[in-house]
């Protein structure tokens, strides 16, 4: 080998090295719908930079994460719509500017200024949404059944029903069933849901997570999941196509994410951009399709780009009608949600 | 002891171990402990010392129920475990030839090495109604209808059981070896049967491990939180499940660290009492 | 009594691998979902998983993690139980007591105790973290397994070898490790059967490259998948393979 090729070499080398440590990293604290490669790897290639992607549950176990981070450790954070609040009110996240981000296209209900938004700053932006509601066997059950909540958990179908395992929306799923709307949920009406608990617990064989619930409606342990939905029931309608959901006449409760950068962000353009990118249609597209779960875009600009399949897994058409008759979560703040916390686990101890 | 060890050769044997025990796990414990008694305000931390926490814990019928529900699980569970394993760990070290044995064990020890979790949703589908257990029962007419095990206390203790089952079987099998074969041939010399060199002799010599191992399913049955949570079907609350929810939503870490103290304090119990018991000054 | 032995025998590895048949079973499922009915064999799931880089990634994470802190663990674990067994030290009870007492805290609180120590210092979080709070939970059970099988039928042993003018390093390297070789492997097997599986510290404690545990639990996010019972399956491959292979060249050594 000449000199000349070993310097080359070495040139190369060294010029690859730095070119990995000038690289930009993006650190995303985020659900398990933002890991899929054909969501990432478009931004990834547009702006020559990689995303870290980690993925976490519960709200209160992100906030800690994050309060206990480094600065820059984080850039990108994704959080359940009603508690955009809260790391917020911990000063975790950094405004975006409203001009950018394209709410005008979004379904109208799901912009939720009111929980992205504090003292007319915006925070975050809501970026994918769905429904907690019933999901059911279509072979075992009345469908007709189906859509008055207080016969889904009578002792008509006892022993035949699992609860899905969070209490905030099985909760509104309670509230709404007893004529409660989810956003006047306070101590007192506790005692009104209280009962509607006890009877849903007696009714039902298990509370189960996701995959525990899937396993238990797919091998007919059980017939009716309260708090499912589509999120659920998708991946198993592809063979047992019997399995299926639906909003019950009361209504049933809006579950919702949204997106952030952190304010402790070092690169908080890159981070802006990577929000800006899954807001827009072709983002919005893929992450409503994700791997990991599918829900709704909340930029209905995403529907030029989906195709016709996708929408109706998605039911697209009957989203005006949903959104008319769903609930947000409920939105507690933290002394109501330690007493519907408390409720909660000592319904299922029972 | 021999007069040529002296103290300060064993302070450095004993040393690196104590160091990091103290660096990473009786700080961060100390730490724990003092935010049992802080309180929060809002979302921030307030150190302190509030009993705000511990008051809240006596207050709660959940957490009662919580405590009474570990307890009797951990216990049945530790019993039957090591029943079960008892006399699979002494067929492997007496029965099976001995160039067999270790092949044998280490079969017996494998499925731990099939991811835990999954595992806990395999047992899932073995109790399902119409799952192998049920269809089995079904077909050779012992049953007509499936009966419901999976989401039950059963199931919960079927999965804790094969996990330790073959966690005791190791431990136990360890200590059965290290028997030397002279004190059973002794015993069978001096007249005594199978079973009575199995009460005099063998039990006592390897009740040492058998406590290690009881001891040890102890504290790891009553500190998880996957089992209960996938095989129980929430129809009943352990004390992990209960902390993971004070954390998982609301990072209530000084409630939480005020239910891991409880909850050490009932390992510390089970600790002393079967120490005394089976008068053990060691493990 | 010699047949009851062997039936006992088999029932028990009847119930140990029950829950391992169905798991591989339904790895070969045709069709999107790993319940009754089989629909038949299909090699799908395998393909996708081991096309799957972040599974790959996350497989060898998890070994070097339980390799590396078992090791640790173990050595650790022998020092202080030879130590202790051997020397009289001024309160030894105690630090008996010391040395176990992580066995009384659940993993969750090890794991969170250690990230806000961690962070305090400015440590950032890797699988080295990890590591260190794997080697936490398994130092105090190397310890106990080691030390309860340090009889005193050993050392009488010892004591022949020092009077025979060995050093303190020889006794226990030829002579007291030897000696305890089956609590020690024991003891090692346990470490890395425990930290390979450990999910709650691997999880608080890591951050972009995670463990095997981590990785499953955020596939099972995902929702009911035979790529679930495919990983296992492969996993638990790996694990008969490895054994296959120490168990022969093991044997080959000793016939030699």
């Amino acid at each position: 080998m000449t000199k000349r090729t070993v310097a080359l070499l070495g040139g190369t080398a060294m010029w690859l090295v730095g070119a990995a440590a000038n690289a930009q990293e993006l650190n995303a604290l985020v659900w398990c719908d933002h890991t899929d490669d054909a969501l990432i790897k478009p931004f990834e290639e547009e702006f020559g930079v990689t995303v870290n992607v980690r993925e976490y549950e519960g709200t209160g176990a992100a906030l800690a994460l994050l309060e206990q981070s480094r600065p820059g450790d984080w850039d990108v954070l994704v959080i359940d719509g009603i508690d955009v609040f809260r790391a917020v009110e911990s000063g975790l996240l950094a405004p975006l500017p409203d001009d950018q981000l394209p709410t005008a296209d979004f379904f109208p209900e799901i912009v939720m200024a009111e929980n992205n938004t504090l003292d007319g700053v915006t925070y975050a932006v809501t970026e994918k949404f769905g429904y907690n509601t019933i999901s059911y066997n279509s072979e075992k059950v009345d469908p007709a059944d189906m859509q008055d909540l207080s016969t889904v958990w009578s002792d008509k179908y006892a022993e035949r029903i699992s609860i899905y395992d969070y209490y905030l929306p099985v909760m509104g799923l309670a509230a709404i069933a007893e004529g409660v709307a989810t956003a006047d949920i306070d101590a007192k009406s506790l005692d009104t849901i209280g009962p509607v608990l006890s009877q849903m617990r007696s009714s039902a064989a298990s509370v189960a997570g996701v995959v525990a619930a899937q396993t238990a409606l797919a091998t007919g342990e059980v017939d009716i999941v309260v708090g499912g939905g589509e999120w659920l029931t998708a991946v198993l309608a592809e063979e047992q196509p019997e399995l299926t959901w639906t909003i019950p006449d009361q209504g049933a409760v809006r579950w919702t994410q949204s997106i952030g950068v952190l304010a402790d962000s070092e690169q908080p353009d890159l981070a802006l951009e990577f929000v800006k990118y899954i807001v827009s249609p072709e983002g919005q597209a893929r992450l409503a399709t994700s791997a990991c779960f599918w829900g709704m875009p909340a930029n209905s600009a995403a529907g030029e780009i989906l195709n016709d399949d996708q929408k109706s897994v998605l039911r697209w058409d009957d989203q005006t009608d949903y959104l008319a008759r769903t609930q947000l979560y409920p939105a507690p703040d933290a002394d109501l949600d330690v007493e519907m916390q408390d409720l909660w686990l000592d319904t299922l101890s029972q | 002891m021999s007069a040529g060890t002296g103290t300060k050769l064993g302070w450095g044997f004993v040393a690196p171990a104590l160091l990091w025990t103290l660096a990473f796990f009786i700080v961060p414990f100390l730490v724990m402990g003092a935010m049992s008694f802080a309180t929060l305000e809002g979302r921030s931390l307030v150190w302190g010392f509030y009993l705000d926490n511990y008051i809240e814990l006596a207050t709660r019928a959940y957490l009662w129920r919580a405590i009474l529900v570990s307890l009797e699980i951990t216990l049945t569970v530790t019993v039957v475990s090591v029943v079960l394993a008892y006399p699979l760990a002494a067929i492997i070290a007496f029965r099976v030839p001995p160039q067999w044995q270790r092949l044998a064990l280490l079969l017996a020890i494998l499925p731990f090495w099939t991811s835990y979790v999954v595992r806990s949703y395999a047992w899932l589908l073995v109790l399902a109604r119409e799952g192998l257990i049920n269809q089995t029962l079904i077909n050779i007419g012992l049953i007509a209808e499936p009966i419901t095990l999976a989401n039950t206390r059963f199931a919960t203790v079927t999965g804790f059981v094969h996990f330790f089952v073959m966690l005791l079987t190791l431990t136990i099998y360890a200590n059965l070896v290290q028997l030397s074969p002279n004190y059973r041939r002794a015993a069978t010399d001096l007249g005594a049967n199978a079973f009575q060199t199995f009460r005099h002799v063998i039990l006592p010599l390897t009740l040492p491990g058998i406590a290690t191992g009881a001891f040890l399913t102890f504290v790891l049955c009553i500190g998880d939180y996957v089992t209960p949570q996938v095989l129980g079907g929430n129809n009943e609350l352990t004390m992990p499940q209960v902390i993971m929810v004070q954390l998982g939503r609301r990072a209530d870490f000084p409630l939480a660290s005020a239910l891991a103290i409880v909850m050490m304090a009932i390992v510390m119990l089970a600790y002393l009492a079967s120490a005394r018991w089976l008068r053990l000054d060691r493990v | 009594m010699r047949m009851a032995a062997w039936f006992y025998l088999v029932l028990a590895f009847g119930f140990i691998y029950l829950p391992v048949g169905t798991l591989v079973l339904y790895s070969f499922q045709d069709g999107t979902l790993p319940v009754p009915p089989f629909n038949g064999p299909s090699l799908q799931w395998y393909t996708e998983v081991l096309a799957d880089d972040d599974v790959t990634d996350a497989l060898f994470n998890s070994l070097i993690v339980a390799i590396g802190s078992s090791a640790v663990a173990v050595l650790l674990g022998f020092l202080a139980a030879y130590g202790l067994a051997r020397h009289v030290l001024p309160g030894s009870a105690f630090m008996r007591g010391l040395l176990i007492a992580p066995l009384t805290v659940s993993y969750l609180i090890v794991g969170l105790g250690l990230l806000i120590v961690l962070n305090r210092t400015g440590v950032g979080l890797s699988l080295v973290t990890a590591g260190i709070g794997h080697v936490v939970i398994n130092l105090p059970l190397a310890f106990a397994i080691i030390y309860a099988s340090m009889g005193a039928q050993h050392e009488n042993a010892e004591r022949a070898a020092r009077d025979l003018g060995a050093s303190e390093t020889k006794v226990v390297l030829l002579v007291t490790a030897p000696m305890l070789a089956p609590a020690i492997a024991a003891a090692f097997f346990l470490s890395v059967t425990l930290s390979w599986d450990e999910f709650i510290i691997a999880f608080l404690l890591t951050r972009f490259d995670i463990t095997l545990p981590v990785e499953i639990w955020s596939m099972l996010r995902s929702g009911l998948s035979p790529r679930l019972n495919a990983i296992g399956s492969v996993v638990f491959l790996i694990s008969v393979t490895a054994v296959l292979v120490l168990e022969f060249t093991m044997l080959r050594r000793r016939q030699s």
